[in-house]
């Protein structure tokens, strides 16, 4: 299982200003051999996107402890597909509650990612994804 | 998805991506002649934690004035153990990062040892002809030997930090040498002054071609310092139009660029062949390895 080569998007959208899950999953990444890029906190969709366009990433992963993915996933999209990038994928972690999970999955999220998983799971969850 | 976007950005990042994982022989292959545009390039390099990328974000807002769009490559280490990397550069760079007039690349280092990445000069190469009027280039922290991008951009710009007289002593005879430009960042710290005054005496010993190096100082608090520093580049790049060796330059790069694909080659070839190879002497090793350089992995 290796991400050797893979461009990842870590983004935290939205109000919350709580970032360590985001950082924990940032050097995971990096120790499965992923190049991992970190926007900082509080960054708008439209920001995200382009940052995932001009770094060319393989994925994009939004931290989401708000309340607001519905929202955040949305437009993340909308903005992404936006600048030609929608194949670029997307995947959610933070407090997702389980009745959301198949309104993000139709909004065009690729993973969601909780508390309940251990960091293995989603690397492997990744490797996957963009392995497919 | 892959073919041509009709956002001109991601044609532009997507072509970067192709380089950064091109192997050797997929280098040459693409590699295209001489650059007809042949834009500035400013090289920022310093030892970790010098204020290389929050730096480079002022000065990048103070060089795009008047329409000047700026391009940015900054390179993060490789971890040598995953081969992963956090690419950081960018979230230091947060003034410029929300402006659409520059576009900043983060790339990993790889294989790379000299404070650059893979294929770096193809990348530089790859960034002009999209509207940019100057290319930045961020080296990995360096210490004493990585001034190879001395070759690769016309202005090198060194940031020492105070209190770094060890590292000062380290980097004597090395990038110390080669810089055009010394910034003595986070000036408002104790022993600023005295670390701009080592840091003349070194410079007033280098100005053989005529150019004697200007130490300046910086900090963030301060935008009288940034904006001396782009005076001063602006003032270096003068300078070379009259006193620079063009020829000099491109032969330089040239060779740089050939010995990096060699140097790069080797790897691959070692790795295409197992472990086994290496239970030679180093003579029979070094034949070896020549003998397979000319040939592709397959083989």
């Amino acid at each position: 299982m290796s991400l050797n080569g893979k461009r990842i998007l870590i983004a935290k959208p939205g109000l919350d200003g709580h970032d360590v899950g985001a950082k924990i999953i940032a050097l995971a990444l990096r120790d499965a051999g992923a190049d991992v890029i970190y926007t900082g906190l509080r960054r708008t969709p439209d920001y995200i996107a382009r940052v995932a366009v001009d770094e060319d990433v393989d994925a994009v992963g939004l931290s989401i402890l708000s309340g607001s993915h519905k929202e955040l996933v949305e437009e993340t999209v909308r903005c992404l597909n936006e600048l030609d990038a929608g194949d670029i994928r997307l995947f959610v972690g933070g407090t997702i509650p389980a009745e959301d999970h198949d309104e993000l999955r139709d909004a065009g999220a690729r993973g969601i990612f909780t508390a309940e998983m251990t960091i293995n799971d989603v690397v492997a969850a990744l490797d996957a994804e963009l392995s497919a | 998805m892959s073919g041509t976007s009709r956002n001109p950005r991601r044609n532009l990042s997507r072509a970067l991506s192709r380089i950064a994982n091109a192997d050797v022989y997929e280098t040459l292959a693409q590699q295209s002649g001489p650059s007809a545009e042949n834009l500035p390039r400013i090289g920022i390099t310093g030892a970790p934690g010098a204020g290389k990328s929050s730096l480079i974000a002022r000065l990048a807002k103070l060089r795009k004035r008047n329409d000047r769009k700026i391009a940015v490559l900054a390179v993060d280490p490789s971890s040598p153990v995953s081969q992963g990397s956090i690419l950081g550069d960018r979230i230091r760079m947060d003034a410029i990062a929300d402006d659409p007039d520059i576009f900043i690349r983060s790339i990993p280092s790889r294989r790379a040892h000299d404070g650059l990445a893979d294929n770096t000069a193809d990348l530089l190469n790859a960034m002009e002809g999209h509207g940019f009027g100057e290319i930045i280039l961020e080296t990995v922290g360096v210490g004493q030997a990585e001034y190879t991008i001395r070759t690769l951009v016309d202005t090198v710009v060194l940031i020492l930090v105070p209190h770094s007289g060890d590292a000062i002593q380290a980097m004597k005879a090395g990038i110390l040498e080669m810089a055009d430009i010394y910034v003595v960042n986070k000036a408002d710290l104790p022993g600023a002054d005295l670390m701009a005054t080592e840091i003349e005496q070194v410079a007033d010993h280098q100005s053989a071609d005529g150019w004697t190096p200007p130490v300046i100082m910086t900090s963030r608090n301060d935008p009288e310092g940034f904006a001396a520093l782009d005076d001063a580049i602006n003032a270096h790049m003068a300078w070379q139009v009259n006193h620079g060796d063009p020829a000099a330059a491109r032969r330089a790069r040239a060779r740089y660029q050939a010995q990096a694909l060699i140097s790069r080659r080797i790897d691959e070839v070692l790795e295409a062949a197992g472990e086994d190879i290496l239970d030679q002497n180093p003579g029979e090793l070094f034949d070896a390895i020549v003998a397979r350089l000319g040939r592709t992995n397959e083989a």
